[in-house]
């Protein structure tokens, strides 16, 4: 499955909702699109991991560079994820304590 | 033994092919779907590796991944010719470095295997098995055959 890449305003943040698989074939075209939210202005992120099928360290590394992007404009970057299988393996890379995760977008759009 | 052997080239399309051929082989095994479903990222993190590592020092030759179900387990071996590299060791997730954007494979392939091997000898070897379910069961059914794409 190829990957989908959709962004939105929500107030004052930004959703990014990816659908697919993210693996080393498909991750530098997420990779992309998190550069160019960032050099748009776009330092309030939500990653709404909701529709994705598959998930590598290749995807995990990408998202730990879209962090250090957007905190170095003092932004934030939160995941909504409720996929066990993907869960588990942010708790074996010890990303749970780094990303905030939430069960919801509407639980990720109402934290501060 | 491992009894199916796959031929990939060394191309990151190819990652997503190696996924679906193992994990069908793992279900027709008898394996669960949520062993099913570590031991798919397992694979396509020792793929991802040797496809990069032939891809660094421009080696046209295949990656081979070789597996199959025994009573042991289901195993799978991913096998390159590529540079090698010396793996980190056990690592806890919550003490590494996580501005890191790379290097949480072998972390991920630690935590997901029942055991898992490196051998680094003219390219790099990385041995995984899974053991849930199949010896439980005593007489997991066995899968041959090859399977080569170019």
């Amino acid at each position: 499955m190829e990957l989908s890449l959709n962004h939105r305003k929500e107030g004052d943040k930004t959703v990014l909702e990816v659908g697919g698989e993210v693996d080393v074939y498909t991750a530098p075209k997420l990779r992309e699109k998190l550069v160019e939210l960032v050099g748009d202005g776009h330092y309030q992120l939500v990653v709404d991991m909701t529709k994705v099928e598959f998930l590598d360290s290749t995807g995990l590394g990408v998202l730990v560079g879209g962090l250090k992007r957007v905190r170095s404009h003092d932004g934030t970057l939160s995941l909504v994820c409720n996929q066990e299988r993907i869960l588990k393996i942010f708790r074996i890379t010890g990303l749970t304590k780094v990303f905030p995760i939430h069960d919801s977008l509407d639980e990720a759009l109402q934290d501060a | 033994m491992s009894d199916v052997e796959l031929h990939l080239p060394p191309d990151v399309r190819y990652v997503g092919l190696a996924r679906l051929v193992v994990c069908a082989a793992a279900r027709q095994s008898g394996m669960s779907d949520e062993r099913i479903e570590d031991l798919r990222i397992a694979v396509s993190e020792a793929t991802t590796n040797a496809v990069i590592a032939h891809q660094r020092v421009q080696r046209t030759l295949p990656v081979v991944l070789l597996f199959g179900a025994s009573t042991a387990g289901f195993s799978v071996t991913v096998r390159d010719s590529g540079a090698g590299f010396e793996p980190t060791g056990a690592q806890d997730g919550a003490s590494r470095d996580w501005t890191g954007e790379h290097g949480l494979g072998v972390t991920l392939i630690r935590g997901l295997a029942d055991e898992v091997e490196f051998l680094r000898a003219a390219g790099m070897r990385v041995h995984m098995r899974f053991a849930v379910g199949l010896e439980a069961e005593g007489a997991a059914e066995r899968t041959s055959g090859q399977a080569e794409v170019s």
